[in-house]
């Protein structure tokens, strides 16, 4: 697989202020890439640079072959869907997406055949002819998503798309996400702050204060950065003093006994040894909350 | 190929400005204050003000009524004209909503020029205007057509004229401003300020030579004031020679310079000639302090990127 985005050594400052400082990283074509960390960790500065809305101090950024010194280049292979919603209000579902259409060369012929495509598989037909400011939340939001991908982009950037939507609009979004990379070959790189979503990664870059922390799948992020976990739900009394002797931290309350682990060996080789004083258990991954936690000190919770 | 491409772009930015400023009631309401209060001042009391006023200059004179009705309608057309021309520009235009909305961001990182985008601005402004102006124009026709009818062809072009050059004065003046603001107050206030103002600077709510002197020698350094009295030329240039053939020439010429249908610059005559240079060289130069103000912005841009590079 190619590199369709490539950073090396990407800084920018504000005054006093490093947003972006000295990071690198790629991104694979056809990948969905996850770019983690609290507001203004520096990931929308990134983004920003990627798609030449601010000017880097120094580096190098491709993107789908082209430096973004020749943005003009790159803007026609990439769909972004912002944080908050960039249409018209006033205007109808239909209008909002032909005139953004447009805006990408697309012949008429063109524009009905891509919006044919979305139509059918996300039930828009009813929302075409209704003006904007009309709609649900979460209508809006796929009707966004769609003025991102109408023009048949290499690269979707999702920054923060789901920040503020509630669980079900969330889902939406992922579904339609899903949907479309299912059937072609788009790379999608995602700024976002939570977890279950950058979970879903191939490949996560964790950024604090300008700085890449840590990087690599959430598997292997999970098994070099967060502990294991055996809960016991029924066990000998005898394990709470070997885990006293050995000290080795543990939670317990009224439902359970939580063992906590450096690394998935050391919960196995324990469990192991120990196997007779254990009746009902399970072994459990360390979160990606986990991970952000042991390479930043900082809880994501806190900043959303 | 690209050229066309562009241009294609540029149409559909533009139609989609327009539609934006004509389907948000508030923003076009607002732009149309001023022609609603010379309506209402007009039929509260202006048009029996100046009938008055008529009557007592050509007392003793048997005038047709239907010229003093011709006289005070083509007066409130060419005010309500004068006015919509400037105050629609400034409020009809899109740039600082999209910068509000955050819908620049999405233009910005669309592979659509930004020379483009930023005529599709000014295009629209200036289309929005004019479609409003020309259904004022419509409805004066209309109305003087029932009250009396003297606008020989000339004076029709002539309007038309003051309507498309005092449009892009307007719409050209106002996107220098909004060029360098982002706030929906500072768009809000300039729009009210313009919209309550303009009809007295300009001579549209009162005749100029009943202005203080001091006020009359500020108001003749604008080139809105030009523009006004080029559209009373075209509005009532024809009244006035229809009323000269019942009055003699000297009294026809104190209701023209009483009602602004003549100019004068600090005592000077202005000629219908001198009107038209001063407002389109006027808009001119405003035109290339625009143009010049885009290019500086987009060369300090390219700059900081050769830096980088």
């Amino acid at each position: 697989m190619s590199h369709i985005i490539e950073i090396k050594n990407l800084k920018k400052y504000f005054g006093e202020a490093k947003a972006v400082d000295d990071i690198s990283f790629s991104v694979e074509e056809g990948d969905l890439f996850a770019f983690l960390g609290l507001n203004g960790a520096g990931k929308s500065t990134t983004i920003n640079i990627l798609v030449g809305v601010l000017n880097r101090d120094s580096g190098e950024c491709m993107v789908n072959g082209f430096s973004v010194d020749d943005i003009s280049k790159i803007l026609p292979s990439i769909g972004i869907v912002f944080q908050s919603l960039v249409l018209d209000k006033k205007l109808s579902v239909y209008d909002n997406l032909r005139y953004r259409a447009m805006l990408y060369g697309m012949s008429k012929k063109e524009f009905e055949e891509n919006l044919e495509y979305f139509i059918n598989r996300l039930d828009l037909k009813p929302l075409l002819k209704k003006q904007l400011d009309k709609l649900s939340g979460g209508q809006k939001r796929k009707v966004d998503i769609v003025r991102a991908l109408l023009h048949k982009p290499k690269i979707l950037i999702l920054d923060e798309p789901t920040t503020g939507l509630d669980p079900k609009t969330r889902k939406l979004v992922w579904d339609m996400i899903n949907e479309f990379r299912k059937n072609t070959n788009l790379t999608v790189l995602l700024t976002t702050h939570y977890m279950e979503e950058a979970s879903l990664a191939d490949n996560i870059v964790i950024i604090d204060s300008g700085k890449i922390v840590a990087e690599g799948s959430p598997l292997t992020l999970k098994n070099k950065y967060a502990n294991d976990y055996i809960k016991a739900y029924k066990y000998d009394k005898a394990i709470l003093e070997i885990l006293e002797k050995d000290k080795i931290p543990y939670k317990k309350d009224k439902k359970c006994l939580e063992i906590k682990f450096k690394n998935t060996d050391e919960a196995k080789n324990f469990l192991v040894k120990h196997s007779a004083l254990f009746k009902d258990i399970e072994i459990l991954k360390g979160s990606m909350d986990d991970v952000f936690l042991s390479v930043t000190g900082k809880e994501l919770k806190e900043n959303v | 190929m690209n050229n066309q491409s562009e241009l294609r772009k540029l149409s559909y930015l533009t139609f989609r400005n327009i539609k934006l400023y004509f389907k948000d009631k508030m923003t076009f309401l607002v732009s149309l204050i001023t022609p609603i209060i010379l309506l209402v001042l007009f039929v509260a009391f202006l048009q029996s003000t100046y009938e008055d006023s008529i009557l007592s200059i050509v007392a003793g004179f048997n005038l047709d009524q239907s010229l003093v009705d011709a006289f005070t309608g083509g007066w409130l057309f060419s005010s309500v004209l004068a006015t919509s021309c400037i105050t629609v520009a400034f409020c009809s235009g899109m740039m600082v909503i999209d910068k509000i909305n955050k819908a620049n961001i999405d233009f910005l990182v669309s592979p659509v020029k930004k020379s483009t985008l930023q005529l599709s601005y000014v295009l629209a402004n200036l289309f929005s205007t004019l479609i409003i102006a020309f259904v004022l124009l419509a409805v004066g026709l209309i109305y003087l057509a029932c009250v009396g009818f003297y606008i020989d062809f000339v004076d029709f072009l002539l309007i038309v004229f003051s309507i498309i050059i005092t449009s892009l004065f307007g719409t050209v003046l106002a996107n220098i401003i909004w060029t360098f603001t982002r706030s929906q107050g500072v768009v809000s206030g300039v729009c009210t300020l313009v919209s309550a103002l303009y009809g007295f600077i300009c001579g549209a709510y009162m005749p100029l030579n009943t202005m203080g002197e001091g006020m009359q020698a500020f108001v003749s350094l604008l080139p809105g004031t030009y523009a006004t009295v080029l559209f009373r030329q075209g509005f009532l240039n024809g009244v006035l020679d229809e009323m000269g053939q019942t009055l003699p020439a000297e009294m026809v010429d104190g209701i023209a310079s009483s009602f602004d249908v003549k100019m004068s610059f600090f005592g000077t005559d202005v000629s219908t000639l001198g009107l038209v240079l001063v407002i389109t060289i006027s808009t001119l130069v405003l035109l290339g302090i625009f143009i010049l103000i885009n290019s500086l912005r987009k060369k300090a841009k390219a700059k900081i990127n050769r830096l980088v590079a």
